[in-house]
């Protein structure tokens, strides 16, 4: 037994149930062809590959993604403002994979069997693992809004919530609106992925609208009363978009004000009449673009990882799962306190993770995490906005360092926009390529 | 008292922080280099390895200037949009921890594409500006002593908005004589020097 190598040993015992057995016990680094799975190749789960197997090599890494080709959430309001190629926001593992030397297996995960440690897939296949990264994003929850479904989202009333084809969907619609017709926007409850986008998205529809379509209007009915970076979004909207005055591209309507849409009667090829409010005012859309409420992806409820809010318990420390051992959840899907739920942040887990799993393969403590988030929006082409934050772990809450990020200051210059613009798109280009190359 | 008997009361009193603080044992540790490090990838890219155009590489950075700018970053004696937000994250020997680990890593020259004939002005604004009396080898050089970075091979929008921001705002940390020089230069200037140096591989 001393002279059988890890593998041999699992080979040798007939596979799954051996794993479970060994995978308590410490390990060296002799042991090391310990398989992980990673769930989900977006900006956390790219990350946590990669890392892992920049971390130590000999950790066999096997990715299960659904789609062949990754498209951005981040930056992609660009793309229905209509300054930005769709084609910009696509990318593939394939090169990251080679290189980094990871397995990619394109095909949808369907449920994780945390006691015999395996993860089985809509192709019929089983794959097991020693630990599984868990990061599959967000699901939405249609039935919030009566009368709307996965099947309208996919035809009249995108969400684009998910970059790729409803992206491109919501942007035709806007072009063939007519000049003066009314765009609804209506964003999720709390929590949900990437808490500035609806607004980022309002901005710069306003922006196509102002210099395409100036009769328009987009009005903003919110199941909320504040919102993500609003300061910096209404002062951007008072300064390009006439906010707050009879000439404002749009308008928002707060929970309190009317906001709370509670159904729909969707359009035959684009927008809908939208009941929002206790009164139940009728609003007509010619473009509407519902971003459902959210849980956690639908693999992670389906695997039992979620708590009753709908969303994962890790631990801080490692993003182990609190209800399934050997299961880490990262990004969106995961509770991770005080760190939003953007890309930036799932980026910082991949790292945390990576870095927990590869310690605790070898029977070591992972050691103490550092987290970051960093969040960009833009309000024009040429004024960008951000949020920043250094987090630590305080007794088992991810807590921002005291006096570090915050927010662009509300009285900045055009000059100190113009380059927070110019560092969004950058910060695209750098995070694209931490996660694909 | 012997150093035995306050060697065994220190252990004690630390046996008791530990049982008092449990979980809070780890974090007292510190984070490894490159646990911190890797926090700056989202933006600069893995390794330090920058993407994007704007914002800058810092791989192989000597751990002098890379910790002396996030420090001016910090006490917000260089001016930045995001750079003193986020550097305020982190305590001085983490900044020391980050910058050790960045000067590890391999410099890649930018692969963005340069204009050659804005280059070619560029190389001779070098000269005539004087740039090349401390930038030597055409801005490969880095002197921990005067926080001179490697400029050759770097993106040049990022070398660019250095410039302009050098121009625009107060650095009480740099040279006198450099800002003096730079405030003379037109914005075609700045971009004819940051696709010059940026062409330097």
């Amino acid at each position: 037994m001393a002279n059988l190598t890890r593998r041999t040993f699992i080979q040798a015992a007939g596979g799954v149930a051996a794993v479970g057995l060994i995978g308590a016990a410490p390990r060296d680094a002799a042991a090391a062809k310990a398989k992980v799975v990673v769930l989900g190749g977006g900006y956390g789960g790219a990350i946590a590959a990669k890392y892992i197997r920049m971390a130590d090599p000999t950790i066999d890494v096997t990715m299960i993604e659904q789609d062949h080709n990754y498209y951005s959430c981040p930056l992609s309001n660009a793309v229905i403002g209509g300054f930005r190629d769709i084609n910009v926001q696509k990318h593939s593992w394939a090169k990251a994979a080679s290189k980094h030397g990871y397995k990619v297996i394109h095909d949808t995960a369907t449920l994780i069997d945390p006691k015999k440690k395996v993860v089985k897939l809509a192709g019929g296949k089983s794959v097991p693992y020693d630990r599984i990264v868990v990061s599959p994003g967000v699901s939405y929850k249609y039935g919030d809004i009566e009368g709307h479904s996965k099947k309208i989202s996919e035809t009249v009333i995108p969400h684009a919530w998910k970059a790729g084809p409803q992206t491109v969907m919501l942007r035709k619609q806007l072009e063939a609106m007519k000049d003066g017709g009314t765009v609804i926007i209506v964003p999720p409850k709390n929590p949900f992925r990437c808490p500035p986008g609806p607004y980022e998205r309002v901005s710069l529809i306003a922006y196509y609208l102002k210099h395409h379509k100036p009769k328009s209007k987009i009005l903003i009915l919110d199941p909320k009363n504040k919102f993500s970076k609003k300061g910096l979004f209404e002062g951007g909207w008072k300064k390009h978009y006439g906010y707050g005055t009879g000439k404002s591209l749009m308008e928002w309507l707060p929970a309190d004000g009317g906001g709370k849409v509670v159904s729909i009667q969707p359009g035959s090829t684009m927008g809908a009449t939208v009941v929002a409010g206790d009164m139940e005012d009728e609003h007509q859309g010619d473009v509407v673009n519902i971003i459902p409420n959210q849980e956690a992806g639908k693999i992670a409820i389906d695997s039992g990882l979620a708590d009753k809010s709908g969303w994962c318990p890790v631990d801080k420390k490692t993003f182990e799962s609190k209800l399934h051992k050997g299961v880490h959840v990262i990004g969106d899907a995961s509770i991770a306190t005080k760190m939003p739920k953007s890309g930036y942040a799932a980026n910082s887990q991949g790292k945390v993770v990576a870095n927990a799993v590869v310690a605790m393969l070898h029977g070591k403590d992972p050691g103490t995490a550092s987290y970051v988030n960093t969040c960009y929006s833009f309000l024009t082409p040429t004024h960008g906005i951000s949020v920043a934050a250094v987090y630590k772990l305080k007794g088992g809450v991810i807590s921002k360092v005291k006096g570090s990020g915050g927010l662009s200051p509300g009285d900045a210059s055009d000059e100190f926009k113009a380059q927070e613009a110019q560092y969004n798109e950058s910060w695209y280009g750098s995070i694209m390529s931490d996660m694909f190359a | 008292m012997g150093h035995r008997k306050i060697r065994n009361l220190v252990l004690a009193g630390l046996m008791a922080a530990g049982t008092m603080a449990l979980s809070g044992t780890a974090d007292a540790a510190g984070a490894s280099d490159a646990m911190l490090a890797n926090t700056c990838a989202g933006c600069h890219g893995t390794n330090g390895v920058s993407g994007g155009p704007a914002i800058p590489s810092i791989a192989g950075m000597k751990k002098e200037i890379l910790f002396s700018m996030m420090q001016q970053f910090k006490d917000q004696s260089r001016p930045s949009t995001i750079m003193g937000r986020i550097a305020k994250g982190y305590s001085e020997g983490e900044l020391h921890q980050i910058a050790a680990f960045f000067e590890k890593q391999k410099w890649v020259n930018t692969t963005a594409a340069t204009d050659a004939a804005m280059a070619a002005k560029g190389a001779k604004l070098h000269k005539s500006k004087k740039c090349k009396g401390c930038h030597e080898e055409n801005g490969a050089t880095q002197d921990s002593e005067e926080n001179m970075f490697r400029m050759a091979g770097q993106w040049p929008g990022s070398l660019y908005l250095m410039m302009k921001n050098y121009q625009a705002h107060d650095y009480p940390n740099a040279p006198k004589k450099m800002i003096k020089r730079l405030k003379k230069l037109s914005d075609a200037d700045l971009h004819a020097l940051a696709n010059f140096y940026a062409s330097q591989k």
